[in-house]
């Protein structure tokens, strides 16, 4: 699975590189317009993170570029202007998402993976880990294939610390998942708390393991332990 | 007060203190010879009515002008008064000068009296007229003035293209313009660069808070950190965190007051309601709130969607935040209005200070205090207006649409 980085922030690309490449990734970078234009004419990705705002060019007339020579790429624009102009006329131009800067690395990861599951759609649309099968087309969770019962929020945190299992995922990137960045962080974490504690009692209900590992205090990782 | 006013006050003012000395200095000296030869003039009309009682025993009436009658008594010389008679043909009251006399004519008395109406409004006359003719060559000069005014009153700190187009031959005003040009003009282009450094700083900032985030997350990666380690990175996160939320908010706030969310369409109030309740569930569990809705369908309005999301996501967030356990949290929905409000004890502070920018009612929250602010924003570019009360123990906020 191949991705171009299309950042000109070089410490950046760098941190994402890194987070990227654990999970599995093969990652390119360019870090001005021209050099995402080389790298886009010559290779092929099957995901691109662009960058809008770059030295040397508008990144929104790179999207026409990705669209002519990656047509088959999906692709995700970043952008440090939080304004919706951006947002519409890169989503109408045929980004696949939109991410706003600052994100969090574990956000990034589960927009990508959400990507690469909707380009590459081999039959059935299915995350896995040990006994625990999530299809994401329906919604279903099935714990040694017998289904269990969750809320809307258990769902979707579930779902997003097994798309991002085995890193520490904090409290602060799991509310904005979750409720967005409209109110302050801190009102969740007890209603993270609880949701976490009912998943894991409904996960050992079905004699499931449990996987959700708090992490000093801060944050939640998915993984054995 | 009006310019055209004051000056038309000061110049009737002083026309008035200088026509009440020049007029009684004039009007005595005049009506001394006025009136002098009006008695000279009815005193020769006595006499002509007299000569012509004599001649044809006739007695001549022209009320009120001339009145003669018979009388009993003795003849007597001329008696000057002044008195007022009710003038039937113009149905008033006029004061007239009346010189009569009693004399013998034949071997009868008669009364004839000569009269003659006293004229003392032309003073009143002149200064009204006075005052209209000041007036309209008042409007007239002050024209260029108040069509200035005008086109001032159209003037907007974003309206790249403003410039004042009056032009009047007078010096002052000529003067007024092309400093008021500048000053518009000087307006325009510092808020201009305010705004694109406003908006500059912020995603300035956000690259640097990208950098600092991402590299923290990834420290809270490595497998063998101790707690203290873990913590200290932890708290460095959050506040970068914070920095980030500030300016995105800031951000917003400029974006809204220079109305820069152009797009509207209808948005239906009513369904982004119900999604809202359900977003805000876990508060409205976690604190047990008495929910009370009061939704009438298939409301929409015509404005952007974001700002509208944006506002009742901060007025719930608001009341949820804020309300009591086992509280109740109230939402109505009409054409006219919304109306959100959850119970609460009242404010030891002035209430209208709940919409200031910054304005936290407890200090150690972790949230800035823009939230309502951004409603105000929001309600102001609409032109909605925003108001709260403390009622039956609940704090309401109501948008007027």
């Amino acid at each position: 699975m191949k991705i171009l980085i299309i950042e000109d922030e070089k410490e950046l690309v760098g941190t994402i590189k890194k987070f990227l490449e654990s999970e599995g990734f093969l990652c390119e970078t360019a870090c001005t317009y021209n050099e995402a234009e080389d790298s886009l004419s010559v290779f092929s990705y099957d995901i691109i993170i662009l960058d809008l705002t770059l030295p040397g060019g508008d990144g929104l007339d790179l999207i026409n570029l990705i669209k002519e020579r990656n047509r088959q790429a999906g692709l995700l624009i970043v952008s440090a202007k939080n304004s919706l102009d951006d947002k519409i006329k890169g989503l109408d131009m045929g980004a696949d998402d939109y991410i706003t800067k600052p994100f969090h690395l574990a956000e990034l990861n589960s927009r990508i993976k959400s990507l690469v599951r909707r380009r590459h759609f081999d039959g059935t649309n299915e995350l896995v880990f040990n006994e625990i099968r999530v299809n994401i087309d329906s919604g279903e969770v099935f714990i040694n294939d017998s289904m269990i019962d969750l809320t809307r929020k258990e769902y979707e945190i579930l779902l997003y610390l097994i798309v991002n299992k085995n890193k520490v995922i904090t409290r602060e990137a799991i509310a904005e998942h979750v409720w967005g960045d409209n109110i302050s962080y801190s009102d969740n974490f007890d209603f993270i708390y609880s949701h976490i504690k009912n998943l894991r009692k409904k996960i050992e209900q079905k004699s499931g393991k449990d996987y959700l590992n708090n992490i000093y205090g801060i944050g939640y990782k998915f993984s054995e332990k | 007060m009006k310019l055209l006013a004051k000056t038309n006050r000061t110049y009737l003012l002083i026309s008035a203190i200088a026509f009440i000395i020049a007029g009684l200095v004039i009007y005595f000296v005049l009506s001394f010879i006025f009136e002098d030869q009006l008695n000279e003039q009815l005193k020769s009309d006595i006499k002509g009515i007299k000569q012509s009682i004599e001649k044809d025993g006739k007695l001549p009436s022209y009320f009120p002008f001339i009145e003669v009658r018979e009388v009993k008594g003795e003849e007597r010389s001329f008696i000057s008064i002044d008195t007022i008679i009710y003038y039937n043909s113009q149905k008033e009251i006029i004061p007239f000068r009346q010189i009569s006399r009693v004399v013998s004519i034949n071997g009868k008395t008669y009364f004839i009296a000569a009269r003659d109406p006293l004229l003392g409004s032309v003073f009143v006359l002149l200064l009204v007229s006075l005052y209209f003719i000041n007036r309209k060559l008042s409007i007239n000069i002050w024209r260029p003035f108040y069509k200035t005014l005008d086109e001032l009153k159209e003037f907007s700190h974003d309206k790249p293209g403003f410039r004042l187009s009056s032009v009047s031959n007078m010096d002052e005003f000529m003067e007024l313009n092309k400093t008021l040009d500048k000053l518009t003009r000087k307006v325009i282009t510092d808020y201009q660069a305010l705004k694109r450094f406003t908006e500059d700083a912020s995603h300035e900032i956000q690259t640097p808070l990208a950098v600092i985030q991402s590299k923290l997350e990834t420290m809270l990666q490595y497998p063998d950190l101790k707690q203290e380690q873990a913590e200290l990175i932890n708290s460095a996160y959050t506040y970068s965190l914070r920095i980030s939320k500030l300016t995105q908010t800031l951000l917003l706030l400029t974006k809204i007051a220079n109305d820069q969310f152009p797009e509207k369409r209808a948005v239906y109030l009513s369904d982004l309601l119900i999604e809202k309740i359900e977003f805000f569930e876990d508060h409205i569990i976690g604190k047990s709130l008495i929910l009370k809705k009061n939704i009438e369908p298939e409301c929409y309005i015509d404005t952007n969607f974001f700002l509208a999301d944006s506002l009742i996501i901060n007025l719930m967030g608001n009341a949820v935040k804020h309300s009591m356990s086992n509280g109740l949290f109230n939402i109505s929905l009409n054409r006219n209005y919304l109306e959100i409000s959850n119970s609460g004890k009242p404010f030891s502070f002035p209430p209208e200070k709940l919409f200031d920018r910054f304005y936290k009612t407890d200090k150690s929250s972790d949230s800035p205090g823009l939230g309502l602010a951004i409603v105000k924003e929001i309600c102001l570019l609409n032109k909605w207006e925003i108001s709260y009360k403390y009622e039956d123990d609940l704090h309401k906020f109501i948008v007027t649409f």
